[in-house]
């Protein structure tokens, strides 16, 4: 049951792509090109009604000079950053320098800025409230109580995708579970037990740690219902997993439908049989 | 009448030359243990370099050894000169240079041996740690004695971090330290279980704040004025900062415990705690960034102002995650994966690491007389240091992500979407190969100023006696001016200021631990739990020396996502004979606080001596060497008797019959095996852990 996303940006055609990446180069061309357009048609409009006079040098320099000295006037004006962060402009600074100096290292006895105060404080009210809510007042849950909650969330969610005709299939378990030798079934099941059963049980059921999964003997039993039982719930004391929090129903079906279908496939250094023949 | 005198720069120059030893000694293991991660063979096929044992190793070596030595140096250097004093005795300056590196040096022999307290952090055993209070007491002395002897009556801000992080450390490493010897290098906690985690996280959170944080603010105080040449910020926010941060960090360490079984009064003061945190330490950070006024600059080609900019800068991201992930919602995500490895590496590499190599190309030339060799390879050690931070956290930021939602995710049928954890670890390899990338880059950097730094000393001639002069302290001291405020007076004050801050970290510890410690109901006893058996309690101590608790935890959340995968969630009374508590801080591999019974002892025996085969893809190392070496029996009666003396109900006399009950169930366990055909003798210590992990959570567990 493997989603399958298209992540990728293909159409899926070779010449589809290409005309569609051919129109998104052009789209951008005309983009710069508009915009460049538009610059000089400014340039001609601004210079129409402005004409820049001709200048000799000395005059640009003359001009340059006025202009900086407009931008020094300017820059008096404190910056956003500064407004910001209150901080007092760096010409005031000489008088904010304390007496003490500790090995040439002297402190300015700024004000801390209202917006850290304004943090620290904020921080210390809803730290307040923090306790207040979850151990004084009681109105926040406790992790027991998220915890239940998230449960019961679970199980509402697990009954309304059973009661879901789509989802029968799911259904099954261990009273109802029937052997089936649908192919796909039997598919399913194989790509199932490649990584989860293989290290005890072996790569083709022949038994390692875990018994032989394709003679006749079996320790559990070997009707689809009981290897349907054993791989949910497990054997816990023989060192046999639960499955049921792993795979969904339909999975262990299919799974149980596999295991079923390797009786008599004699692999290679099988197991001795262990348990009953049935 | 000026005095005249000379400052001690020898201690300063050795404290450095250890500084960046340990640094590269520190950053070359954690790369080591990085590129095991990804390849677990790098573990070089030996229990003495196996993660488990030297990622302790990595951690106290950049912790205590590089950083502990940079700030050894950065407070030599500076004391002096605030003071206008050479340090107290050049003796105690010469026990605490040699105590120091012994005691680094006895650290990196035994935790590859695997003798280790388990404490994050605190791993070293009890004659070390003895060792360390005896040298820290020799620091705090010398430094006590130069502040006395002083020719300065006001103590700078610098100085003020160094009284706190003294104080505070003393206290930290002595309450975290209490154990019960029960041999020369073994020895169990006093406390057991949440009141042990509780210690271990005040301690393992404090070493951040007062080890990694409050010395390094005292340092920027003193050199990043110095290199910058500007008056510090502010006065008022130094104050405020200073006073707030170490009485509001002390309490937030239980946040390193939420959704856990630690009583939920205690998570709540830890998060509270943690939010308040934000404005002192970022007090810090602007009264270093505003230094930088008008010096903007000089920063522009100073690598020295470069590495600081963005030391502060880490410091500053590092401090606001912090409390973010304090937050239970982002907490029950973020905990246990590498979104904290890379938090915690934001904060070392970038403020630790950078304002300690700030401070040494500003320091050697000076000590030696000289300029600095290469302004050149300063600024690529800055370029390829911050692409290495980058490079390190982006990726790990990533991962710690996924792995966490990964944990989490459900599907339609109400299952785990990814029920086998492999699945997850195996999704994130590539950060790690990332991570590691980020982390050479970052060593090369260190390498590169090693170079830079000899090259600059063989210039120039150490000045070991540096000449100075100022005027002796008044006998008689009137205040005047702004010196006449309160503050300024308790600047006067070492010894009453001392206390102070004794006092004000003492708060938050004592309100916390106290009622955990002496009121029962905090801690619900559970009737079923039992003490571990003989053999159990030596897996124990085979599962801590081999360091297992370093990838897995054993602390399984209330959550959905973590009961469906493990089983039912700890709970506090089933932890009360654990000295120490193992709940872990990282999930490398799975939880195994409900690993009894769920697998097979054949199963744990395979896993155990070749993880790949029960787990392929595994990045889990084998462990051969359990199963081949014989389990110390000698020590069992010892360790049932230490284990009485902390309270664990063992019957009388208990001791003597001891190690055949141990025989009786390792036989056992053998016998169990043979029938799986591994045929394996019952005095190896892979029984015993495989004892042990059969065990774990078998008490409540629904019969």
């Amino acid at each position: 049951m493997k989603e399958v996303i298209n992540s990728s940006w293909s159409t899926g055609s070779t010449s589809a792509d290409i005309v569609i990446g051919l129109m998104l180069i052009t789209a951008v061309m005309i983009l710069c090109v508009a915009i460049l357009m538009l610059k000089v048609i400014k340039f001609y409009v601004r210079e129409s009604i402005h004409p820049t006079p001709f200048a000799t040098p000395e005059e640009r320099e003359k001009r340059r000079m006025e202009q900086e000295a407009l931008l020094v006037l300017e820059k008096k004006k404190p910056s956003i950053w500064t407004r910001l962060m209150q901080l007092k402009p760096l010409e005031e600074e000489k008088n904010l320098v304390m007496e003490h100096k500790f090995d040439g290292i002297a402190e300015l006895n700024n004000p801390t800025p209202a917006w850290f105060m304004i943090l620290f404080y904020g921080t210390i009210i809803f730290a307040i409230g923090y306790l207040l809510t979850y151990d004084v007042l009681g109105f926040g849950k406790s992790q027991e109580e998220e915890y239940i909650a998230e449960i019961e969330q679970a199980a509402e969610a697990k009954v309304a995708f059973l009661s879901n005709p789509a989802n029968a299939a799911n259904a099954v378990n261990e009273n109802n579970m029937e052997q089936s030798k649908d192919e796909a079934v039997i598919k399913n099941g194989a790509s199932l037990f490649a990584n989860r059963c293989t290290p005890c049980h072996g790569e083709h059921g022949e038994g390692l740690v875990g018994p032989n999964l394709t003679d006749e003997y079996w320790l559990h039993g070997g009707t689809a219902k009981d290897v349907f039982k054993t791989i949910k719930y497990g054997v816990p004391e023989k060192g046999m997993i639960a499955w049921e929090k792993s795979l969904s129903a339909q999975q262990l079906s299919d799974l149980t439908n596999y295991v079923l279908s390797l009786k008599g496939t004699n692999p290679a250094g099988a197991k001795a049989p262990q348990g009953n023949k049935e | 009448m000026t005095e005249k005198f000379y400052y001690d720069n020898k201690i300063v120059r050795n404290f450095a030359l250890a500084t960046i030893v340990w640094g590269i000694v520190g950053m070359t293991i954690g790369l080591l243990i990085a590129m095991q991660l990804f390849k677990p063979a790098m573990n070089l096929g030996s229990q003495y370099t196996t993660f488990g044992r030297i990622r302790p190793l990595h951690t106290n070596a950049v912790i205590f050894a590089f950083v502990g030595n940079a700030i050894f140096m950065g407070v030599y250097y500076s004391l002096q000169r605030l003071l206008k004093t050479r340090m107290f005795s050049d003796v105690l300056s010469k026990i605490h240079f040699w105590g120091w590196q012994l005691i680094i040096i006895a650290t990196v022999i035994t935790l590859p041996l695997g003798m280790t307290s388990s404490h994050e952090y605190a791993e070293m055993e009890w004659p070390i740690d003895i060792a360390i209070t005896i040298i820290w007491v020799v620091f705090g002395y010398n430094m006590f004695g130069t502040i006395i002897k002083r020719r300065e009556k006001h103590m700078y801000v610098a100085i003020w971090f160094y009284i706190a992080t003294f104080v505070t450390v003393a206290v930290l490493h002595i309450v975290n330290s209490v154990q019960l010897p029960v041999s020369a290098f073994k020895s169990y906690y006093l406390y057991a279980g949440v009141q042990d985690a509780l210690v271990q996280w005040w301690y393992g959170h404090n070493a951040v704040a007062f080890f990694l944080t409050t010395p390094y603010l005292g340092m920027m105080y003193y050199f990043l004025p110095k290199m910058a040449d500007r008056p510090v910020y502010s006065y008022k926010l130094s104050i405020l900062h200073f006073w707030s941060l170490i009485f509001i960090y002390i309490w937030a360490g239980p946040h390193h415990l939420l959704y856990t079984s630690l009583p939920s009064w205690a998570q709540s003061l830890g998060v509270a705690f943690s939010v308040m945190l934000i404005a002192p330490s970022w007090g810090g950070m602007i009264n270093g960034l505003l230094t930088l006024r008008g010096a903007w600059d000089k920063v522009r080609e100073d690598p020295k102002l470069k590495f600081m900019v963005v030391g502060l800068t880490a410091y500053g991201m590092a401090t606001f995650e912090g409390p973010m992930l304090a937050f239970k919602q982002i907490n029950a995500i973020a905990h246990y994966t590498d979104w904290i490895v890379a938090h915690v590496h934001v904060g070392a590499l970038g403020w630790n690491g950078f304002l300690t190599f700030a401070i040494l190309y500003w320091l050697i030339p000076r000590i030696y007389n000289t300029t600095l060799y290469s302004k050149k390879l300063a600024s690529f050690h800055f370029w390829i240091g911050t692409l290495g931070i980058i490079f390190y956290a982006v990726p790990l930021y990533f991962a710690g992500f996924t792995q966490g939602l990964m944990w989490k995710e459900f599907n339609q049928e109400g299952l785990l979407r990814y029920p086998n954890f492999l699945e997850t670890v195996i999704q994130i390899l590539p950060m790690y190969v990332m991570r590691a990338i980020g982390g050479a880059l970052y060593l090369t950097g260190v390498i590169v100023m090693t170079y830079n730094l000899i090259k600059t000393m063989k210039s120039g001639k150490l000045v070991a006696n540096e000449a100075a002069e100022a005027q002796p302290l008044p006998q008689v001291y009137v205040a005047q001016g702004d010196d006449k405020k309160l503050h300024r007076m308790l600047e006067r004050k070492p010894m009453i200021f001392m206390v102070l801050s004794l006092i004000v970290i003492l708060i938050g510890g004592m309100i916390e631990m106290m009622p955990t410690f002496t009121i029962k109901s905090n801690i619900p006893t559970i009737a079923s739990v039992k003490p571990y058996t003989p053999l159990e309690l030596q897996g124990r101590d085979v599962y801590i020396r081999e360091g297992c608790v370093n990838c897995h935890s054993q602390m399984i959340r209330p959550f959905r996502s973590e009961t469906e995968r493990y089983g039912e969630y700890s709970k506090a009374g089933e932890f009360v004979y654990d000295h120490p508590f193992l709940w872990g801080s990282k999930r490398t591999g799975p939880d195994l606080q409900r690993e009894g019974g769920k697998y097979g002892n054949a199963w744990h025996y395979n896993h155990l001596y070749d993880p790949q085969t029960m787990s392929p893809g595994s990045i889990m190392p084998p462990y051969e060497w359990l199963a081949e070496q014989k389990l110390d029996t000698t020590t069992t009666r010892s360790k049932i008797n230490a284990m009485r003396t902390l309270g664990v109900p063992y019957e009388t006399g208990y001791e003597h019959k001891a190690n055949a009950a141990l025989e009786e169930q390792a036989k056992a366990i053998a016998a169990d095996l043979q029938q799986n055909n591994i045929k394996v003798k019952s005095d190896k210590e892979i029984i015993a852990i495989i004892a042990y992990l059969q065990r774990l959570g078998t008490d409540i567990k629904a019969k």
